[in-house]
This record gives structure tokens, sequence and C-alpha cells, in this order.
């Protein structure tokens, strides 16, 4: 009998060390083929092995490219990255607690813009200062992008694009209503083309923004306007700025021009397909939409042209700002930190890198140096030159000069002040017909109440 | 030592050994350790005192997650305590045939995660005309509704997917009470001239009072407890104008969104004592604490 | 069956009659619970032809009733099938893990239940009402604490840290004491009586007559572990650790999502726990009214 319960104990225990045992021995296993984690194999001793999460499966490919170029050109600093690619929430989440609790945390994350304020506001900031590390490629890199990943003035991530903030129009819908999209110069004009268009054709011509802010950060930037003030406070209730850009829109609305999206914004999936059928015809957004194009409306191939973005006039603060992104961190408690920081800033800030970042993922490369050279902009064999009707560096070496940004972006208060205008501002705004003021004013009172302690 | 743990006064205290040790190291320390951690701005890292308790009083946000979370708690213990018992009540008649069928049908929603049935329910109640519930209204002439997107409809898709998926389970705890029910009581009853209704009344009823005590308890807490729902219902924490935050959801959004630990951890005391004390109460006016202390 | 021969003239016409009466509410409840039924399908129906439809299609138009079948193709499940995703991975890690929660689970907690159930010691009562109480401690309140705990410990990313907290489960030890209290008191004594340990009662005796209470928390028990989200989620990091719902759930996400992957795969995430269920049905209902909550 004794022997039984002893039995019976061990294979309890057993079973239980089997559950331990089981997560190492498949973690062994996966190697190269499950899709969620990469492991470069690297010839030759003295190879540093870094440790890379993201939240985007393509940037692995990219990365394990350019870390064998990087090899191949100091073979005396060889790395070899280990990627793990995770849900997005899950990432951030995983990271933010990896960070705080000082275990577990990888040596490189990618953390997204409007996740990135959370990680460098704390007062031991636990990412490390890339200044050196950014010093090579520093003059042509496009300096707002770095900004919005800095505090104080110390750059903490490295940008993947820059995001410029673009008009996409549907050339052929347009045509059909009598519009030439290349007269459209300021936001008046803009305005214009939508009531005739809507007048011409029923159909809406862009989307008043309820789910994300893309419009009306460009708008608020070229009136030189922000969410927070001087001081850093929230700036909402009293924001001359952003009270004229809610209400140009508004006018905008009421007058036919622009409509309410499914999904609240051109970036959604549920709205891709009111885009790809024609429901909508322009798109103001940042220049990463392109990829969206190419693989959600492809009924659009060859009609739809790039342009500047409209301005209110010449004394506009900046013309386009950048939206969106990536920041590549270096986590500064690692034991590689150093070489960590030098190797990501060739993978996303050296020319060789930002050449692939076009022909790969399509964005516009952070490094300007690359946007003259004609036979990577304009190669004929690339898949967005193909889409678009026009050329697509076009518009981005016409406004190369002022993309500015909103100072707010990099502030630690912006992902909760993003968050009341995406889920309350902008909705009820444009989808229920609220007061402008009050809803500023309740905006703040949100806000005030979040950042009292 | 070893004819000690054989002994039949050793026995019972090894055999909920495994159960005190889970106790200690995994509810009792965590829930010290979230005491500990809800008066401290983990950020700073600093000792606040009470001062995220007072935060809460005044955070309408969290107010908010209240209300919605009380509101939902009520609707769901009266949608799904009578109706489920009622269902039960007439599965079980003698007059009805093929409901072990029925029964697996109403069990298959809860097989269903919440990951898979939140995401169907999102697509079902989709803004497009052609959505599922679009399309019904549309049948009787009405335009398309944004049903994630306002508050009532909002709550009608929640209750709309917790009803789905509890109504079966909630019948099999019902049909179990019903069944120990000896059969002798109601064969009384109707020679006695009763009728059914009567029956259900004074018979059913008071009979099955432990089980509906139970699922009042679980539901109780499920309700206040609620997330997931929300979270898969509009793909994240983030509900236009907060319509389906709760306070679970408030705890996440604040303790690992927001990466404050300490305030996160306090929201979660004031749910722990909140769930406290709705039980305490609800099992005080039930009488079940003057038989259990006997 | 009623001898209808035998009755007289009177008595025959009243049970016809009482007989087409009963037949009439019988084919109301019928009626009505196959009204309840197609409700409660239609959203699995809707899973079920949506996994043959393209997966822009729902996306771009919510999910419904219409069938049409000139979409349909079996794209979706060449994906399932063929592609190259870890869908699988998640399924077997889902089954593991499933298997060995729901069996640790009914042997610890009916070991502990067990205890409370048969012995008369110090400290009971109190024990036991620590066990009421944790029955209505929302686990998301310790779900932090819990997490840094774990990462103190260094158990993060294994599966020991998902399954251990929850071995001694308050609800499943509740449920099989108030079984045990059913149980002869006689089966222990002659148990003694036959020279077995207090432990060897427990495995030899104790257990074979538990089978029915098995088989209804089998059933609950595994319902959770097959569909728990919030805690591997926390737990888990490396992708080939993650179960169904976790991986499913990564389908979805702000850059770039796979619904035809998850609408299939979700179809077919329900099918294990069902045939679970099916298999156990027969002991559910005899288990759950055994152990039904009895004041």
């Amino acid at each position: 009998m004794k022997r039984k319960l002893v039995t019976a104990i061990l294979c309890a225990s057993m079973a239980v060390g089997m559950l331990a045992g089981c997560g190492s021995s498949s973690a062994k296993k996966s190697g190269g083929d499950a899709g969620g984690k990469t492991e470069m194999k690297v010839e030759g001793d003295n190879v540093t092995t870094l440790n890379v999460w993201t939240f985007i499966e393509l940037h692995q490919k990219f990365y394990t490219t350019m870390a064998e170029k990087w090899n191949e050109e100091h073979p005396d600093k060889k790395v070899r990255l280990v990627l793990q690619n995770m849900a997005y929430d899950d990432m951030h989440n995983k990271l933010s607690l990896a960070l705080e609790s000082g275990k577990g945390a990888p040596d490189i994350a990618d953390i997204e813009l409007g996740k990135f304020p959370s990680f460098i506001a704390e007062k031991d900031i636990k990412l490390k200062d890339l200044s050196d590390a950014i010093a090579p490629y520093k003059d042509d890199v496009v300096q707002s992008r770095l900004d919005i990943y800095s505090k104080d003035g110390v750059p903490y991530g490295l940008p993947t694009h820059v995001g410029t903030t673009v008009a996409f129009y549907n050339t052929e819908l347009l045509e059909k209503a009598g519009i030439d999209y290349t007269t459209i110069k300021t936001w008046d004009d803009f305005k214009e083309a939508g009531v005739k268009y809507h007048k011409a054709t029923g159909k809406d011509f862009a989307c008043a923004e309820t789910s994300a802010s893309w419009m009306v950060n460009l708008m608020l930037a070229q009136k030189g306007g922000d969410y927070i003030d001087a001081s850093g406070k929230v700036n909402m209730a009293n924001n001359k700025e952003l009270k004229e850009v809610l209400q140009y829109i508004k006018d905008m609305q009421d007058a036919g021009a622009l409509a309410t999206v499914p999904g609240g914004q051109p970036d959604n999936e549920e709205a891709y397909p009111h885009y790809n059928n024609g429901d909508f015809a322009v798109q103001i957004m940042p220049f990463w939409q392109t990829s969206r194009f190419t693989n959600y409306m492809k009924d659009l191939s060859g009609k739809v042209a790039i342009a500047a973005v409209p301005k209110f006039g010449d004394s506009d603060a900046t013309w386009t700002i950048g939206g969106g992104g990536t920041g590549t961190a270096i986590v500064a408690s690692s034991k590689n930190a150093d070489l960590a920081a030098e190797v990501m800033a060739y993978i996303k800030l050296s020319p060789e890198a930002n050449k692939e970042v076009w022909n790969v993922l399509g964005f516009d490369p952070v490094n300007t140096s690359v946007w003259t050279d004609t036979s990577l902009t304009e190669n004929p064999d690339n898949q967005f030159v193909k889409y678009f009707a026009n050329k697509p560096f076009q518009p981005l070496l016409e406004m190369k000069d002022s993309i500015g940004s909103l100072k707010s972006l990099s502030d630690e208060k912006m992902p909760s002040i993003n968050n009341v205008i995406c889920t309350q501002l902008l909705t009820n705004i444009y989808e229920s017909g609220s007061d402008i003021d009050s809803e500023l004013k309740s905006a703040q009172d949100t806000l005030d109440n979040e950042f009292s302690s | 030592m070893k004819k000690f743990f054989y002994s039949q006064k050793a026995a019972p205290y090894v055999f909920v050994l495994p159960f005190v040790l889970t106790v200690l190291l995994f509810w009792l320390g965590p829930i010290i350790k979230g005491i500990n951690l809800s008066f401290q701005d983990v950020m700073k890292d600093q000792w606040v005192g009470l001062g995220n308790y007072q935060r809460l009083l005044t955070d309408k946000i969290f107010w908010k997650a209240v209300s919605n979370s009380v509101k939902y708690c009520i609707l769901t213990l009266v949608l799904l305590i009578p109706f489920p018992l009622l269902f039960a009540v007439l599965l079980n008649s003698h007059l009805m045939k093929h409901s072990n069928i029925f029964k697996s049908i109403y069990f298959l929603p809860a097989l269903t995660s919440v990951v898979v049935a939140g995401t169907v329910f999102r697509l079902m109640f989709g803004e497009a005309s052609e959505s599922l519930l679009n399309q019904v209204i549309g049948l009787f002439g009405h335009a398309p509704i944004k049903w994630l997107k306002s508050q009532g409809t909002a709550y009608f898709a929640l209750l709309t997917l917790c009803c789905w998926r509890w109504t079966g389970v909630n019948i099999m705890y019902f049909l179990a009470g019903i069944q120990s029910i000896p059969a002798d009581l109601y064969e009384a009853a109707e020679i006695d001239g009763a009728s059914k209704w009567q029956q259900f009344k004074s018979i059913t009823i008071p009979l099955v009072k432990p089980t509906t005590i139970y699922v009042l308890t679980i539901s109780i807490y499920a309700g206040l407890a609620m997330f997931l729902e929300s979270f898969m219902l509009w793909r994240g924490n983030n509900s236009p104008n907060n319509i389906g935050l709760t306070i679970v959801g408030y705890l996440y959004r604040q303790g690992i969104e927001k990466r404050a630990m300490g305030y996160a951890c306090a929201v979660g005391i004031v749910l722990l004592i909140f769930v406290m004390i709705v039980n305490f109460i609800q099992l005080k006016l039930n009488g079940t604490f003057s038989k259990e202390e006997r | 069956m009623a001898d209808l021969s035998v009755m007289s003239e009177q008595a025959r016409a009243s049970y016809k009659k009482k007989k087409r009466r009963d037949n009439g509410k019988t084919a109301g409840l019928i009626i009505l619970f196959t009204i309840l039924a197609v409700l409660i399908i239609i959203p699995i129906y809707v899973l079920f032809i949506a996994s043959f439809k393209p997966g822009d299609d729902f996306v771009a138009y919510g999910l419904n009733l219409n069938p049409e079948f000139s979409k349909w193709s079996l794209v979706n499940y060449d994906l399932l099938f063929n592609g190259d995703h870890n869908y699988w991975i998640w399924f077997r890690n889902s089954i593991i893990l499933t298997v060995i929660t729901v069996v640790l689970t009914l042997l610890v907690s009916a070991f502990v239940a067990y205890g409370f159930a048969a012995y008369e010691f110090k400290g009971r009562n109190f024990l036991f009402m620590i066990v009421l109480g944790i029955m209505s401690v929302p686990f998301e309140v310790i779900m932090l604490p819990l997490y840094q705990q774990m990462s103190d410990w260094q158990l993060m990313d294994t599966y020991f840290a998902i399954v251990i907290p929850f071995l001694a489960n308050a609800s499943t030890i509740f449920f099989f004491r108030q079984y045990l209290l059913g149980m002869p008191k006689s089966l222990i004594e002659a148990g003694r009586i036959d020279g077995a340990t207090e432990y060897g009662i427990f495995f030899k005796l104790i257990i074979p007559i538990m089978k029915p209470a098995f088989a209804a928390m089998a059933i609950l028990n595994g319902m959770n572990a097959w569909n728990n989200y919030m805690w591997p989620l926390l737990v888990i990091r490396s992708e080939d650790k993650y179960t169904l719902t976790l991986g499913l759930n990564t389908l979805l996400n702000p850059y770039g999502n796979n619904y035809s992957l998850l609408i299939v795969g979700s179809c077919f995430s329900i099918i294990p726990i069902f045939i679970l269920f099916i298999a156990f049905q027969k002991y559910f209902i005899e288990g759950m009214t055994a152990g039904a909550v009895k004041g």
C-alpha cells in the first residue's frame, strides 16, 4: 500500500515536471521553421547573439537581411539575431512588464509610436541613449522623426520610416466628376472639390476620421497648434487652433465634402473595401498607406495618384507631418547594448538599409539621401511604382524640407490624449453631431482628471 | 514519523495540504502583495499612502467602468436566472421528448472560447448593412445601426453574447438541481390537485434554492469581473466613450497598458471588496451562513 | 402504457383527450425549444458558412446568414491544412495543456475534497470558509501581483506557471465535497477494517465511486482550460508555446489580419472540446445532480 502511494505521488510530480519540461523541449525544437521565432545562422567564433522582439512579422526578414550585410562588412563584430514576433498589444505589454521586473527583457525591441512615450515616461528610463549610434547618419535623417522617440533631446528609438502625410486621389473617379486633383493646393480647394464631387456623384469624397487622427494632427500642425501647451499641460478646452481645425472639418462634413466611413478611418479593415469599391475617393494618410493599397485595395491599381497634402496658406507652420511609426529601442541593461545600438543604427538608418525599406516594405525611407536615387525610386519593377498612377516620391521631394511633427507625440501624456481623441472626441463630434466646445471641455475634464495626481 | 503520516489524525491535514499551500502561495501572497502595491506609485517607486484610492474616488472613467460592470451584472442576473430555470423545468417535463439533443445544443456555445465568440459577434454586429443584425432589422425596414458605438445597443450586444454563452450552462445547473428533488413530492401534490404552476412555485423554487444561490454567486462574480467579452467585441480595450469599459478592463488598462501597477492594484482591491460585500449580503439574505456555521 | 381494452368507454374517451392534449403540449414544447436551439445555433452556423467564404468578405460586410454559394471555396481549409502557420502547434499545445490541467486538477481537488468530506478535524470549518471565500475572489484581482511573483520565481513562459496555481481549484473542491458528503461512511470503515491506509482508501475506494462527479468536473474544467485566455496571455511569451486562444487572437492585429485562418481555425477549435462534452455528457447531468448544491 505504502509503495502504491509513493508511486502515485511520484506520478503526480512527474506529470508536473513534464509540464515544465514540455515547454523547454518544444522551444528547442522550434528552430527556424516556427513562424514566431527566427534564428540567424552565423559562421565563425566570437559571434554576439542579440534577442529581438518585433510585432510585425515582415520586420524579421528585413532585420536578418540587413544583419547579414552588417556581418559581411564587420567580420570582427558579427552578430546573430534571434527574433521573436508577438502580437501587437502582447509584445508591448510583455516588454513593459519585463522592463519593470528587470527579468526576461530582450536586447532589442520594436516599440510603436503610440506606446513609446510610456517607455520613456519614468524617471529611470530603461532604454539606451542612442545619440552616439545615430551620429554617423544624423545629417541625412529627418530630424522630426528622431524627435518623436526622444526625451529632453536624448533619442531612445530608431525610426523605420518618415510616414510623410500625403494625399491619395482616385484619379478615375475624380476625372468622371470633372475634378483635376493637381489643382487642389489649399484646404479650401479641397473642400470645394469635395462638395463638387459629392454633388456630381452622390458618393463621398473623403472621410471625417473618428477612430484615428491623421488629418486632424496634420491640420493642427499646419496651424502651429498642439495638444499640450508650452508648460506641458494638456490643452483641449481652450485650444484655439484645435477648435479651428475641428470646426473646419465639421464645415466640410456639413457641406457634403466629408462623411464618416465604417471603421472610422482609412487604415481599417472595415474601411478598405469602401475605398476599393469607390464609395470614397480620397485619403489623407501617411505614406505607408501605400502598402495597404497594394494589399487591400487591389482594384484601384493604376488609378491612384499620390500628391502633396493641401495647406491652409503659405504662412503654415509646416507643410506636412510624419504619421505613425515604430521606434527600435535598445534595452539599457543588456550586456551587449553598445553593439546592439551600433548594429541597429546601421540596420535602420544607413542608406543601404533605407533602400531595402522602400523595396521590401514600401515605406518612405527616413534617410532622405536615397529619395533622389531615381534608379531606386522609379524602378519600373517595383510593385509600388507599378501600382500608383504617378511617381510616388514626387510629393515627398516636394515637401521634403517641411516635414514637421507635433511636439506632444513624444509626450508621456500622448497615449491618453490620443485615446480620448479617438474614442470620444472625434466620434462624438462627427458621428453624433455633438457641440465642439462642450466636447473639448469634456475631453479636457477627462484628461485633467487622469493627470491630476 | 511515518506512522504519524499514516495516522487518522494527520491524514486530514495531508489531504487538505495542497489547498492550504495553494492558498498561501497563489492567493494570499498575491493579495497581500496587491494591497501593498496599491499604496505605491510603482513607476516612481514612491509610497503614496491612500493616494491611489483618493484618486479612484474622483476618477470619472473608473466610475463609468463601475457603473458598466454593475449594470451588466444586474442585467445578466435578470436574464440568466429565471429563464434558464424555466427552461430547465420544461426540459425536465415528462412531456418533453428528445431533450438530450436540445441539452447538447444549448451547451455548445459555452464550449466556444470568448476569443472566437467575441470575434463572431463583433462581425455579426458590424456596421455594414449586410451584417447579420442589420440584415434582421432591415427586414423591418430599419436603417443600419452602428451597434457597437452607442451605449444602449452596445449593452444589447454584450448581453446577447453573454446569454448566448451561458443560458445552456445555467440550464444544466438547474436541471441537476431539479432532478435531485424527490419525485414523490410532485406526486403527492398532484394527488392534492395542485396545478403545475402551484407545484413550480411551492416545490421547485424552494427546493432548487441551493442551486439558485450557487448560480447567483458565480453569476455575480462573473458579471462584476467581466472583461474578455468586451475586450473581444471591441477588439481591444478602447470602446468609444468607454461604453464597454468594465472594472477589470480598467485594471488591465492601468496595470498593463499604462504600466501604473500601483493604481491598477488599487482598482483590484476595490473590486475584491466590492465582490465580497455583494456576495456576503446575498448569502446573508439567503441564510446560507446560518447553515454553514452549524 | 394504459391498457385501453379494459377501460370503460368514458375513461377511454377522457384518456384519449388527455393524450391528445399532452401531444399538443409536447409539440408546443418542442417548437419552443427548437426556436431556442435555432437562435443558439445561428452564430455557429454563421461561423461555419463563413469558413467557406473569402476572408476579406466578412471583414467588409460583417457576418450574415446568406450562404452565397457562388463565393464558396475550400481556400480557407487549404490554408488551414497546408498553409504556413502555427495553427497545429497551438492546437497540440492546447490539447496537452487541457489534458494535463484536467487530470491534475481533478486528482488534486478530489484529494482535498475528500479531506473535507471524510474527516472531522480542527480548523476544518475555517478552511472550508476559505474555500467558499476564494470561490468569490475574482482572479483578475490577484492577476498582476501573481504575475510579478511568477516572474520573481523565474517561471514565466512555462506551462507550469499556467497550471500550478489552479490545481487545488476552489469550486471543484466545493463540488467534490458536496458529492462526497453523500457517500456511505461505511465504505471508509470497511476499508479501514481491511487494513487500507487513509490514503489507500481514497485512491482505491473513493476514486472509483467518483466517476460521475469526475465527468461533470472534467467538462467544466476542460472547458475552462481549453478556452483560458487572460492568464496564459500574460505568462506565455514564445509563440511556439501559444495555445489556440492566444494564437487565434494574434491573427488579429493592427498590422495585418488573417481572417481566413481565424474563422476556419475558430471553427475547428470547437471540435475537440465538443467531443469531450459528447463523450462525458451521459455522466454529466448524473454527476451534477449527485453533487448538486444541497443547502
